[in-house]
């Protein structure tokens, strides 16, 4: 009936002569937009904006939350629905497969520069080149390290072993997920890689993963249930698969905690710029990715986000050298199914069995 | 002009005729969708409040089941036999126990007990599976010491009992229930020293109570079911429906805005219709669980398409809108009848006006009229009358006052100055055509004796007839004008010959030597005739009758009672023989 809703009002301000302003005036669009996918708080308003600016550009910015909705958005259109995005190492790995991202030359981005050295050198970074060629820029990243109730313990605790400690039994909280499960386990087990586990270590893990059950007093799987539990039972230690943002929001609420980088080191994932194979605008896509390594994107990250940048060292944590890389896992399958099995509460025979 | 007068009036009529009726139209439209929204508001808001408390109530039933099975001596028999036979006939019992309860109750997929040590071994579980019921056993069972229901439950008090957060069951094992929808309701079981020994876990079916609330939906509502922080638990488009399973959150309070206010504390329910995209009618209730624990509440809400709503506005509208417009019609028509029987009246008395004016023609004006128009017209009838009937006296008193200046007051005949004027015109128009006209310039005879003897009376008396007698004796188209005292004068247009005027003369001296009776005395008088022709004995008015005056002069010096014309010799005159 919208004729109804249109034209009774219509008739009285006919009758009244007062016709409503319409609204025009809506601006032509900049002749250069660039398509940017990216994950909140990447890049804030005031950070598109002095883009913008700066380079008389419209910048059309898409916000993802998971892995998947990533990949839906740049697999859906082979990449064509976008110019840039941002994604972590090994995740990468899928869209290079596909073809889906371009090799990136680092010399047309100036601010490459002003990275630390360990962001320099993309050959050590697992995950960033394939056949000699770039295909990501560091932007940020997080490790999940270990959060601890600073009035529970004497000293802070240095390595992933604290999981396992029977004093601490039924006050701790780890993290309901098979992969990273996998490679604490198997980290805890000395292995050379997380994310490469040999056949004969499945059985060491899996037991290790059922003592992990026995000790903690549960899993949890997203940030705020986590923060809930810890200060509910009073919780000593937590696994932070979410890193720093995990520390801020219980800081943020009250939580006399330290946070701590274990010896063994702590699995970290490293989100990087890439370059779709069918951008428009090669140009436009690197002064974006320069223009986000400048002072004000960096700097937000930190300060607003709580996340690490890659042009300054994060204060006081002196571990970057102890950051693993997230990598493709051997069998990312294998390790979710029998991850299933263990917090089903199955026995070790029945979480190795068929 | 006049029309325009009209036209603006009509205008300025049916203006506020349709302002009227599409105001008034529009506003009833409005009120109407108002309150039909309203109504459907508070609809909602009461079914929703019937379907929470059929939610509230099988939650009640499960907690009582639960309740029932930890309270069983046995239950507490299995957790504390001293000896394997024995706490394997009290499990058998618990066993047996469970599967009745299962039969009777096809919501629930499983129940448990579960002992609070060996890491929160399962000690008697009782599946449903597509074939039927199934104790689990041996190595089959689990141990879920690290699931906040068995954590979380260890830590409350007898008789309460724990409400999950509704999950996908991703327990492997779990047989009919796995990856299904559920809620654990669970209850400790402590030991008579007071220590927590175990709990008995009951896994409700989400998905046979979300069937029971939308079984009897009518077509068209959407059913909405969320947990305490807003993740949708169930939705009328399924994939909505428990996203955090898959990494997401999809919120009710991102889908309904005005639902924010159920989770910050501020009220326990909200109707809304201000959904993002506008196109329907919401109540959502917030239901605590008391006491507040793992799961603190959830929210139960239904929807309606606004378009469903307001189906019967439209059909409203539509009669409304024909009623605007039936309206409006009627109030243009009417407005132009108006205008017209106002300016009608005045129109006709406008152009009677200019008729009067122009004319002095009275023209039919509305005076049978009792309104305001027909006092005006009156007033003006009245004003015409009077006008018409002072034209009439001043234009009577003209003719007379232009009789007295044109005329001999005694005989009546045309005075000198109407004489002369018309000489001048009969000379100007001989001029033209040529033709001759004459001047008889007549002096009485022994006029003065009478005047003298008689008195003025009768030298009147003798004047009267002198010019009755003049008038009949000369045409019609000729003129007898009285010049002063016994002079007279005659203008005879047309002269055909001096014969003719001659004639006319004799006619005048015979006509006047008859005498006039005077009480008893015959009086006579004679006439002295001067005849002079225009144009061979003078030019002018004033030559042509000076020259009759000096015939007529000589006429009378030769012995009076005759005739002479100015053309002749100075001795000729010509005597009329009377015959008296």
């Amino acid at each position: 009936m919208a004729i109804m809703r249109i034209l009774l009002p219509t008739l009285s301000m006919l009758s009244l002569l007062a016709w409503p302003a319409t609204g025009f005036g809506l601006a032509d669009g900049p002749v250069r937009t660039l398509r940017v996918l990216a994950w909140p708080g990447y890049a804030d308003a005031e950070v598109v904006k002095s883009f913008e600016q700066r380079h008389a550009v419209h910048v059309d910015l898409t916000l993802v939350a998971t892995d998947e909705a990533l990949w839906e958005r740049i697999n859906g259109n082979q990449g064509g629905d976008f110019d840039v995005f941002a994604v972590n190492t090994a995740e990468l790995q899928r869209y290079i497969d596909r073809r889906l991202v371009q090799p990136i030359d680092a010399a047309a981005i100036p601010n490459t520069q002003r990275q630390l050295p360990r962001f320099r050198k993309v050959e050590a970074i697992a995950g960033l080149t394939r056949g000699g060629k770039v295909y990501g820029v560091p932007y940020t990243y997080a490790e999940m390290g270990l959060i601890y109730d600073r009035s529970q313990f004497a000293q802070p605790p240095d390595s992933i072993a604290a999981l396992w400690d029977p004093r601490l039994r039924g006050r701790i909280l780890a993290y309901d997920g098979g992969g990273h499960s996998f490679s604490l386990a198997a980290m805890i087990l000395g292995k050379a890689s997380p994310f490469r586990m040999a056949e004969a270590d499945w059985p060491q893990a899996v037991a290790r993963l059922i003592a992990l059950r026995r000790n903690v007093l549960g899993f949890y799987a997203q940030p705020d249930e986590a923060a809930r539990l810890f200060r509910k039972h009073r919780v000593a230690l937590l696994f932070a698969n979410y890193g720093t943002q995990q520390v801020k929001a219980l800081k943020a609420a009250g939580a006399d905690i330290g946070y701590v980088i274990p010896k063994e080191g702590a699995l970290a994932w490293l989100d990087c710029w890439v370059v779709t194979q069918g951008t428009k605008d090669l140009a436009l896509a690197y002064a974006w990715i320069d223009h986000l390594l400048g002072e004000q994107a960096s700097g937000l990250l930190v300060a607003r986000q709580g996340l690490a940048n890659t042009i300054a060292e994060p204060s006081g944590s002196g571990a970057a050298d102890r950051l693993l890389w997230l990598e493709p896992m051997e069998n990312p399958g294998r390790r979710d199914k029998l991850w299933a099995r263990i917090m089903s509460g199955d026995s070790a025979a029945r979480v190795l069995g068929p | 002009m006049k029309l325009k007068l009209a036209q603006r009036f009509a205008l300025v009529l049916a203006a506020v005729g349709i302002l009227g009726a599409g105001l008034s139209g529009y506003y009833a439209y409005h009120a109407s969708r108002e309150l039909l929204l309203r109504a459907a508001e508070e609809r909602l808001l009461t079914s929703t409040r019937v379907l929470m408390r059929q939610v509230v109530t099988a939650l009640q039933k499960g907690s009582q089941d639960v309740l029932l099975l930890a309270s069983h001596p046995r239950t507490v028999a299995a957790l504390t036999a001293a000896t394997g036979p024995e706490r394997a006939a009290a499990e058998n019992d618990i066993a047996a126990l469970f599967v009745a309860m299962l039969k009777t109750r096809p919501d629930i997929y499983q129940l448990r007990l579960i002992t609070a040590a060996e890491h929160g071994m399962e000690r008697i579980r009782v599946d449903r599976d597509e074939a039927g019921l199934l104790r689990v056993g041996g190595d089959e069972l689990q141990e879920k010491g690290h699931y906040p229901y068995v954590y979380e439950t260890l830590r409350m008090p007898r008789g309460s009992v724990f409400v999950s957060n509704p999950v996908i069951n991703h327990e492997r094992g779990a047989h009919a229930g796995e990856d299904k929808p559920s809620v654990h309701l669970a209850t400790p079981i402590h030991a008579a020293n007071g220590v927590p020994i175990g709990l008995i876990v009951l896994n409700a079916d989400l998905d046979s109570v979300f069937r029971m609330l939308t079984s009897d939906l009518p077509g068209g509502i959407g059913l909405y079911l969320t947990n305490g922080l807003g993740d949708f638990l169930l939705h009328p488009d399924a994939s909505q429906a428990f996203a955090f399973d898959r990494g997401k959150r999809i919120l009710v309070q991102d889908q309904f805005p005005a639902t924010a206010r159920l989770f910050d504390g501020q009220t326990e329910h909200v109707v809304t219709t201000a959904t993002p995209d506008a196109a329907s009618v919401a109540a959502f209730i917030r239901q605590p669980l008391n006491p507040p624990q793992d799961n603190e509440s959830f929210v139960l809400g239904m929807s309606q398409p606004t378009a469903a709503v307001l189906s019967d506005s439209d059909a409203l509208g539509t009669a409304i809108l024909r009623i605007v417009f039936a309206f409006s019609v009627l109030s243009l028509v009417l407005a132009t009848l108006l205008a017209r029987a106002v300016t009608e009246p005045l129109n006709q008395m406008v152009s009677a006006v200019q008729r009067f004016t122009a004319v002095q023609e009275r023209v039919p004006l509305p005076i049978d009229r009792q309104d305001e128009i027909g006092v005006l017209a009156r007033s003006f009838d009245e004003m015409q009358q009077k006008i018409e009937m002072q034209m009439g006296t001043l234009q009577a008193k003209q003719r007379e006052l232009d009789h007295l200046a044109s005329h001999d007051p005694l005989t009546g005949l045309p005075n000198r100055r109407v004489f002369l004027d018309r000489v001048e015109h009969a000379l100007a128009r001989a001029q033209r055509t040529e033709s001759r006209v004459a001047i008889l310039f007549i002096d009485l005879d022994h006029f003065k004796e009478i005047n003298d003897n008689l008195g003025h009376a009768v030298g009147d008396l003798m004047l009267l007839a002198v010019a009755d007698r003049l008038r009949t004796t000369v045409r019609a188209a000729d003129t007898v004008a009285r010049l002063g005292g016994d002079e007279f004068i005659i203008l005879v247009e047309d002269v055909e010959s001096l014969d003719a005027v001659a004639m006319v003369a004799r006619k005048i001296i015979e006509a006047l030597a008859h005498p006039v009776w005077y009480q008893d005395q015959s009086l006579a008088v004679g006439a002295s005739i001067g005849i002079a022709i225009f144009p061979q004995d003078g030019a002018s008015t004033t030559e042509v009758i000076a020259r009759a005056d000096q015939a007529m002069y000589r006429a009378k010096l030769a012995g009076r009672n005759r005739y002479c014309l100015a053309s002749e010799a100075s001795g000729d005159t010509h005597t009329i023989p009377l015959d008296l």
